[in-house]
């Protein structure tokens, strides 16, 4: 929770000798930004460089919190395209990881790891860096000459990476048959608009009917006293 | 539940070790957050205490290692259950030759969707704005040590109940395998987390995949969008057929995922430059 303005406006508020005002701006962003979080894949305008900058510049020219949201917030906008783009480079040593994986270079995997880390917070430093030494007008001028198609194509591209995801974990588990089910989740929420949660909830339902009902009137006696005994077994209290 | 309790006490002090060291891996999940494996390579290094206790040789070791690279994203408060369970069933896996190893992901996948429901909206929800909103009436104020009541508000439960998970996990996953007497139940409840697993990604698939094609074109002067069009036949139909199209050139076509997430990237580019977004 440390990447959270309350926490970030507060730092930049001592960094700058004003922890006063620095915990104003903090709780004001923070107010704006509660419901920034990521869930899932979903990348929000990005808290953290937002209220940096936001309570930095507000502290330096002396404006006081209401001015934090507004310079903050293109650059909040940024941060989110700047993460995105992130993801995606990161994506790029995942094959490196695998082949460490297999030659248990567990140090290696360590260093690939911290290094997604350390790449973000340059990229955001420099950033935050650029904004400062610049000013804030003249960060937003370059923002806005970002052709839109890139950040389109970003974003875009954003929404299609899962997919190859999802398909890497596909990748073990369906078969022809299997996909039955995989279509089954996938029609619950496309067209019953159901949660991800139900969507759980139904199917440990389904699995438990497909895989211990459905099998007892082919399988003998024998081996079903055996089955069921295991069965009860598990769900001894 | 006696089983489960006394399976806890059970934890030798050797496993115990293990779990601990578990835990403090599992701080480094989100450092490598990406869109193709999102915290898969974390998970890996966090399972790598287990996977050095269960695993002697180095064949068995990468294995395991590669086997939990695969996509994971949790709630990184809970995670460590998840991981608890995941260590019990390697357990399992390196004495029991029978053991069906791909069990284990598939029921990381079934946990996964459920378990970071009920995580986010606990810690992500109603922690975060509980410590928040104490913090910020001390921040509001201009008292900078706000920020500090936040963090201890939010982190003192959540380390707690994230060390707790560890064991509990680990407890539960190894009940579960303990009363697994032939391999006849075994193969039940992994087709069981396979189904559940599916079902689960088809879920993912429709709610987090996007692929919108918003794009307008004019027809004597009537703008239409061509995504409502798509929608009345079949809501959510391109995110089906694009992760339908990556699993195929996957599995059949045996191309790198590195190479489709560059194409995603270019294939993303076309479509706003042709106008088709």
């Amino acid at each position: 929770m440390v990447f959270r303005p309350l926490v970030v406006g507060t730092l930049v508020g001592i960094a700058l000798g004003d922890p006063v005002m620095g915990a104003k701006c903090g709780a004001a962003l923070e107010v704006v930004f509660m419901g920034a979080i990521q869930i899932g894949a979903a990348v929000p305008p990005d808290a953290m460089l937002g209220a940096g900058i936001g309570t930095a510049l507000a502290i330096i020219t002396g404006k006081g919190p209401e001015v934090a949201f507004t310079l903050g917030f293109p650059i909040a906008v940024f941060g989110q395209s700047i993460k995105i783009v992130c993801f995606i480079v990161r994506s790029w040593y995942m094959g490196l990881a695998c082949k460490y994986a297999r030659e248990v270079q567990v140090g290696k995997m360590h260093a690939l790891n911290w290094f997604g880390l350390i790449l973000q917070c340059t990229i955001y430093g420099l950033v935050g860096f650029c904004t400062i030494y610049f000013g804030s007008s003249v960060v937003e001028n370059v923002l806005n000459n970002i052709p839109e198609v890139v950040m389109k194509s970003l974003e875009v591209a954003g929404g299609l990476l899962p997919a190859v995801g999802f398909a890497l974990l596909l990748q073990p588990m369906m078969t022809s048959k299997n996909s039955l089910y995989f279509f089954l989740g996938f029609i619950m929420v496309a067209f019953a608009s159901q949660s991800v949660l139900a969507v759980t909830a139904f199917g440990v339902v389904v699995a438990f009917i497909v895989v211990f009902e459905i099998g007892h009137g082919k399988s003998n006696d024998m081996s079903d006293e055996v089955e069921d005994k295991e069965l009860e077994a598990l769900f001894d209290e | 539940m006696s089983n489960f309790t006394d399976k806890i006490k059970q934890i030798s002090p050797a496993e115990k070790k293990m779990l601990k060291n578990m835990f403090k891996a599992s701080f480094v999940m989100e450092h490598s957050y990406n869109y193709e494996r999102q915290q898969g390579l974390g998970f890996s290094l966090g399972m790598w205490p287990a996977i050095r206790e269960i695993y002697d040789n180095k064949e068995d070791q990468g294995d395991a290692l590669e086997r939990h690279l695969a996509v994971f994203n949790a709630t990184p408060h809970i995670e460590t259950l998840i991981m608890g369970i995941a260590a019990a069933m390697e357990k399992e896996a390196s004495i029991n030759p029978d053991f069906d190893k791909g069990s284990i992901n598939a029921v990381k996948v079934a946990l996964m969707g459920p378990l970071s429901g009920i995580g986010d909206s606990i810690f992500w929800g109603s922690l975060r704005v509980v410590a928040a909103g104490i913090g910020l009436s001390l921040c509001q104020a201009g008292n900078p040590l706000g920020a500090l009541v936040f963090l201890l508000v939010y982190n003192i439960p959540h380390l707690i109940i994230k060390y707790c998970c560890t064991f509990a996990g680990y407890a539960f996953g190894t009940d579960l395998m303990g009363n697994i007497q032939g391999s006849g139940v075994l193969d039940k409840i992994t087709k069981a987390a396979t189904i559940v697993g599916l079902m689960v990604i088809g879920a993912m698939t429709a709610s987090m995949v996007a692929l919108s094609l918003t794009g307008t074109f004019t027809v004597s002067g009537n703008e239409f969008v061509i995504q409502d069009y798509i929608d009345q036949m079949f809501p959510m139909l391109l995110p089906l057929l694009y992760t339908l199209l990556m699993f195929y050139l996957l599995q059949v076509k045996k191309m790198k995922a590195t190479t489709l997430l560059l194409l995603s990237i270019v294939i993303s580019f076309v479509l706003v430059v042709c106008g088709l977004i």
